[in-house]
């Protein structure tokens, strides 16, 4: 089964996609604690990629915490406080809030703008959970 | 690491037109590079040089250590290649020039012959003359693949392959290079083929290797960089790939981002985007 995505031609190196797609299917939930991802072997047959790459992107992960090697069982996902869960859940927001108010700066539309933008959905979301009760 | 080809100013010509022009190149065991160039830049000429196929005006080269002119017989059976253009005998059978090749070999694997032969769907009895040009490059593949080689070159090995044919090749090369003591080195013009499979990229323009580095390193150094000024300014920008200055909206290729340089243009609020470039633009900017 092909778990992942990646487009070989981007500018974006593919371990680089590899990451930042695990990285988020780890902080979604979507691979839950101890659940052992797919070899290097297999992925990268998947994906048709070099092993070296699947590599690369494994890791790194287990660089950052998010992976851990275990012995004869490949990459498993680590357990992990709460507390470091959720701030990594909130860097990750972050650096895409800072993409989001670098792309408005170029369309000439000031962070206060963004932030009531964000607020009016916000309420909006809330209007439509209240309206479904 | 072990230095597998070592190629040092290596020139050659043409009836006095210069092609490559003390070329230097070093790759290392397990690396899989990918050569680019544009037509008549000189690859198939460089990658018969390293295999003494073609001769050289002067210069040094060196395969698995030994000199590339006189290399052991065992050496020798530890390369695969496979050219561009067919110059197998045609009026063979493919299996009889199965049987023919596998004399010359005391390592050879049949059973990779006959798993490769059954997945390609070839037939043994035609001739190769009798066979369409996907079809002999197959051959040509399973014929340099068989003696189990440690070092495989390959010119423009999937230019006749339809896109499913592409495809399995690169699966093939693949489940080779896992084993990290493999090293490859192959010429293309499809570089997603290359961003696929390769860990180093070398570009060969003007005769030389002009450019040559890790393929995510070239990914992440060569960017696009845009510059939004307020007014009208030129800036100076390093490792820019041509040209030297910028002026308001302008885009540039740089070779290298200069952070230095990035965190000085956010000091003067000046600002700058930064696009990652897929390799094959990359490759334009670089032999433009």
């Amino acid at each position: 089964m092909q778990q992942f995505v990646i487009s070989p031609s981007s500018g974006i190196p593919i371990y680089k996609q590899l990451y930042s797609q695990i990285e988020r299917m780890v902080l979604s939930g979507y691979f839950s604690v101890d659940q052992r991802l797919p070899s290097v072997r297999q992925v990268a047959n998947d994906l048709d990629v070099n092993p070296m790459t699947v590599s690369k992107a494994y890791g790194l992960l287990e660089e950052r915490g998010y992976l851990t090697r275990l012995r004869g069982k490949g990459m498993v996902v680590t357990a992990r406080d709460n507390e470091v869960l959720q701030q990594e859940k909130l860097t990750m927001l972050d650096e895409m809030i800072k993409e989001l108010l670098a792309q408005a700066k170029h369309m000439g539309i000031s962070g206060n703008k963004v932030a009531q933008l964000i607020n009016d959905n916000i309420a909006n979301e809330q209007d439509e959970t209240v309206g479904k009760e | 690491m072990t230095c597998i080809v070592n190629v040092k100013g290596l020139t050659k010509s043409y009836k006095n037109q210069p092609v490559l022009k003390e070329l230097n190149l070093q790759i290392e065991q397990g690396d899989v590079v990918g050569l680019l160039g544009k037509n008549g830049a000189g690859k198939s000429t460089l990658l018969k040089s390293l295999l003494n196929i073609s001769d050289i005006d002067s210069g040094e080269i060196s395969i698995f250590g030994e000199q590339y002119n006189q290399l052991s017989s065992k050496s020798k059976a530890r390369i695969g290649y496979v050219p561009q253009e067919n110059d197998e005998i045609s009026w063979l059978s493919v299996k009889d020039l199965i049987n023919f090749r596998k004399q010359f070999y005391a390592v050879w694997s049949d059973e990779k012959v006959t798993e490769l032969i059954g997945r390609w769907e070839i037939d043994l009895t035609k001739k190769i003359a009798e066979l369409s040009p996907g079809q002999v490059q197959r051959v040509l593949i399973i014929l340099a693949l068989a003696p189990m080689p440690e070092l495989l070159i390959f010119d423009e090995p999937a230019a006749s392959l339809d896109p499913a044919g592409r495809r399995d090749f690169l699966k093939e090369i693949l489940a080779l290079v896992s084993d990290e003591n493999i090293t490859v080195i192959f010429s293309t013009h499809i570089t997603s083929d290359l961003e696929r499979i390769a860990n180093k990229v070398a570009v060969l323009d003007k005769g030389q290797i002009c450019y040559f580095n890790d393929l995510d390193i070239t990914k992440e150094n060569v960017v696009q960089l845009t510059v939004h000024c307020q007014e009208e300014q030129h800036i100076a920008i390093p490792h820019l790939l041509r040209g030297k200055t910028f002026s308001k909206g302008q885009h540039g290729i740089v070779s290298q981002l200069d952070q230095a340089w990035l965190a000085q243009m956010q000091e003067q609020a000046i600002e700058v985007t930064v696009t990652p470039m897929g390799l094959e633009d990359i490759f334009l900017e670089l032999t433009a």
